[in-house]
């Protein structure tokens, strides 16, 4: 048992840790969506992190990532939490999803630009029939020589309307039983065809969207891995969004822990003793879940059921969504008067038990394949 | 880093869960609260608790010990836990260790590590924390034991008899003034880091008891739901009940992750980090073992409630081993007091912001 870090990590930690001092500051707000703007900011800490070689570091060098162990990426969250920094590009499940089945072409040709942060990527999953049941979704790509032809709509498709390209699970054999139907393709946004319609979310964030396609053209070598095979990497791609540490839940929940630590002690904000207490028993969750993670991330490899994922989401849901009501009871009235910073942050929380597969579907997936309960 | 369980520690597991179960096989519950096994272990499954160098696993060598780590002690401890062992061994162990911290003679601790003296810890009246004066002390998990000491007076008290307890399979008895040969001991307060590090110590094994109940708890409740058959079909089909399991593996896997921390950190980290992350740990699994025990509960149904079948026993020892040495509320009043308190609020204690 040894969670210290190796020399190689402590190294990395190190530079990370020097590279945060140095570069920090400019980039302190850049953690939002709600505006052109926020957006503009928030893309220019992910490239700067890319730039720096601290995005995607699990993935292999040859595609922009740096090799590393998955260990790796809970040492980047624990140090930007550490930091209070905004949190990494949540990109770690796309990249992994192309790493592990695309081939040499297609992975030359988009990786670098995925981990470089210098296009930004969307994953086109759900649909307004299939939901939860994702293998139901009827958006089509229609095999037409050297090209798909898709048809069909994608929806709550996270960065759409500021993507350069879409991982899209669409179905391409009609005729076969509807997971093995399913297929898996990049698609450029700009692509003739391609409308995106801006959906509004509740906190008033515009990062979210509706995607159709009509008649669009995909070249045959934009498909991930082979026809039929759209399931299998969308339960991979799914496994690696389920996991904190590549999406940079660690960190973001550590920063939000660290800046009501920071409100609290300067005396900007003050809590009476049952807040604090309340505080405290947050801090307990978010350091929980950062050793959990750590010990999954460590021990991912020989994760068999694949399934791991599940429990650490199911985690990092409690501790966020008790975390958010605390910082909402921490930010007194002006939870309910005046602008709706807190209450936006707030109602982010309650969204982190739906995407990625809601927390009923965790659970199921963790009754069924990691404790063996008999399905229903 | 690696972390995991190296292959001689999954070996140890093995050894430990073996003789547990043994132990615990032993320790029959009656039909009612009238006939229940009495948690004193007889002289040969005390005796073999000895043999198999339980008592003697953290003493260091002068003191003949084997002068394991931590996580090591866990191992063991998260075994007694899961098969709800009742010979005293977590209490020796504690109790042991604060004597050692303490400079007790070398003699003494060898006495104890080979069964031969049998000791319990003396704690505060609720139990959070070891005890400063025999007056209303506690001795804890004291099941046969002749003896607590209070460290700071050296003074040695005799042991009255038990007091009804939630926790089944321990007793706790008062320092009732009986004497006892030898009656006081010279010892040595410990400098605050080897204090921090006895409490970090006593608290991961807490938690990794804590663990061992949890997780006997729900493996005992997946077998229910997989055999339970109502409506046709397991009840372990049925998504409400998947749900409530679900959530249990996951309090019991992140607690899973705190207690290898916490022993982790125990040896590894200053004795100020080792106690902060003790203590964190303790809190989450305090209150994570009393949610999963009452799920499995809960899964058994009307079975569940009954004096017989072994939740209650494991809901028990949840909520003891919850309050002893501090439960989550005592804990996160101290984390709040350092680390989340302004300057306005009284008792601001020294913020520790170490990084742990
Ligand atoms: C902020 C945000 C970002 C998102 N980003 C993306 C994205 O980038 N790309 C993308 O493809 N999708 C995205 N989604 C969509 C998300 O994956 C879906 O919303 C989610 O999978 C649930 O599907 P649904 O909305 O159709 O709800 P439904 O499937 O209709 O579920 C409604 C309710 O029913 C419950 N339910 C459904 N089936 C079952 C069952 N079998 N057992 C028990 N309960 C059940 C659900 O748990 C839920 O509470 C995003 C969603 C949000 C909120």
């Amino acid at each position: 048992m040894d969670f210290s870090d190796a020399p190689a990590v402590a190294d990395f930690r190190a530079g990370l840790r020097a590279w945060l001092r140095d570069h920090l500051d400019e980039h302190r707000d850049a953690s939002g969506y709600e505006s052109a703007e926020s957006v503009e900011r928030t893309l220019r800490w992910h490239r700067a992190l890319a730039g720096a070689g601290y995005v995607g570091v699990s993935l292999p060098a040859a595609y922009g990532g740096r090799g590393l162990p998955d260990i790796y990426e809970a040492v980047v969250n624990e140090e930007l939490a550490a930091a209070a920094a905004p949190p990494p590009p949540p990109i770690g499940h796309i990249a992994h999803a192309i790493a592990d089945f695309a081939d040499e072409d297609l992975k030359a040709r988009v990786l670098p630009g995925l981990v470089g942060c210098e296009e930004v990527w969307c994953q086109g999953f759900s649909e307004p029939g299939a939901g939860s049941d994702l293998a139901g979704i009827s958006t089509t790509a229609t095999p037409d020589g050297d090209r798909f032809v898709v048809n069909g709509q994608k929806i709550w498709t996270s960065g759409a309307m500021w993507s350069r390209r879409c991982l899209l699970l669409a179905r391409t054999e009609t005729d076969l039983p509807r997971h093995r139907g399913l297929s898996m393709l990049v698609v450029d946004m700009e692509t003739p065809g391609v409308d995106r319609r801006e959906i509004v979310l509740a906190s008033g964030s515009r990062e979210f969207a509706e995607v159709f396609f009509d008649d669009v053209a995909v070249p045959a070598a934009d498909l991930i891995g082979e026809r039929g095979q759209g399931w299998r990497i969308a339960m991979h791609m799914l496994a690696y969004e389920r996991g904190p540490a590549d999406m940079g839940w660690v960190g973001r929940l550590g920063r939000v822990l660290a800046g009501a630590r920071d409100d609290v002690r300067s005396g900007r904000v003050t809590a009476d003793a049952p807040l604090r207490h309340r505080l405290a028993a947050a801090a307990v969750d978010v350091q929980v879940m950062q050793w959990h993670v750590t010990r999954s991330l460590a021990n991912r490899a020989a994760d068999s059921t694949g399934s791991g994922g599940s429990v650490d989401k199911l985690l990092a849901t409690r501790v966020e969504q008790n975390l958010y009501r605390v910082t909402a009871d921490l930010a007194g009235p002006s939870f309910t008067v005046g602008p709706s910073g807190p209450f936006a942050d707030y109602l982010w929380s309650r969204a982190q038990s739906i995407y990625g597969g809601t927390q009923q579907i965790q659970r199921q997936i963790v009754a069924q394949r990691v404790l063996g309960l008999p399905r229903g | 880093m690696d972390i995991q369980l190296s292959a001689e520690q999954r070996a140890f597991r093995e050894s430990c869960g073996k003789l547990a179960a043994d132990l615990a096989a032993r320790w029959h519950l009656g039909r009612g609260p009238h006939d229940v096994a009495s948690a004193v272990p007889d002289e040969a499954a005390w005796s073999r608790v000895a043999e198999a160098g339980w008592l003697a696993l953290r003493l260091r060598e002068e003191n003949g010990g084997a002068g394991a780590s931590v996580v090591d002690v866990t191992v063991l401890v998260e075994q007694l836990g899961y098969h709800a062992v009742a010979a005293p061994v977590l209490g020796t162990v504690i109790a042991a260790e604060q004597l050692q911290t303490w400079q007790a003679p070398p003699g003494l601790l060898q006495e104890i590590a080979e069964g031969a003296v049998r000791v319990a810890p003396a704690l505060d009246r609720d139990l959070t924390g070891f005890a400063g004066t025999a007056a209303e002390a506690l001795a804890w998990d004291a099941a046969g034991a002749e003896m607590a000491v209070i460290p700071t007076s050296g003074a040695v008290h005799g042991l009255g008899g038990p007091l009804p307890f939630t926790d089944l399979t321990r007793e706790v008895r008062p320092l009732d003034g009986r004497p006892v040969d030898p009656s006081s001991l010279t010892l040595t307060a410990p400098g605050d880091d080897a204090a921090a590090r006895l409490d970090a110590f006593a608290l991961s094994l807490l938690t990794a008891d804590l663990l061992g109940t949890m997780q006997s708890a729900l493996d005992a409740a997946l077998d229910h739901a997989r055999t339970r058959v109502q409506f046709g079909a397991p009840i372990g089909s049925f998504q409400a009940v998947q749900q409530l399991l679900a959530d249990s593996h996951v309090l019991v896997e992140a607690t899973r992750s705190a207690s290898y921390y916490a022993a982790w950190a125990a040896d590894a980290l200053d004795g100020r980090a080792a106690s902060r992350a003790a203590r964190t740990a303790k809190a989450f699994a305090s209150r994570s073992a009393v949610e999963v025990c009452e799920n499995a509960v809960q899964v058994f149904g009307g079975i569940g409630m009954t004096w017989e079948a072994p939740a209650h026993v494991r809901l028990r020892r949840a909520h003891a081993d919850r309050r002893v040495l501090g439960d989550e509320h005592h804990h996160q009043g101290v984390i709040a007091d350092t680390e989340f308190s302004g300057p306005a609020d009284a008792g601001r204690a020294e913020a520790d912001l170490s990084r742990s």
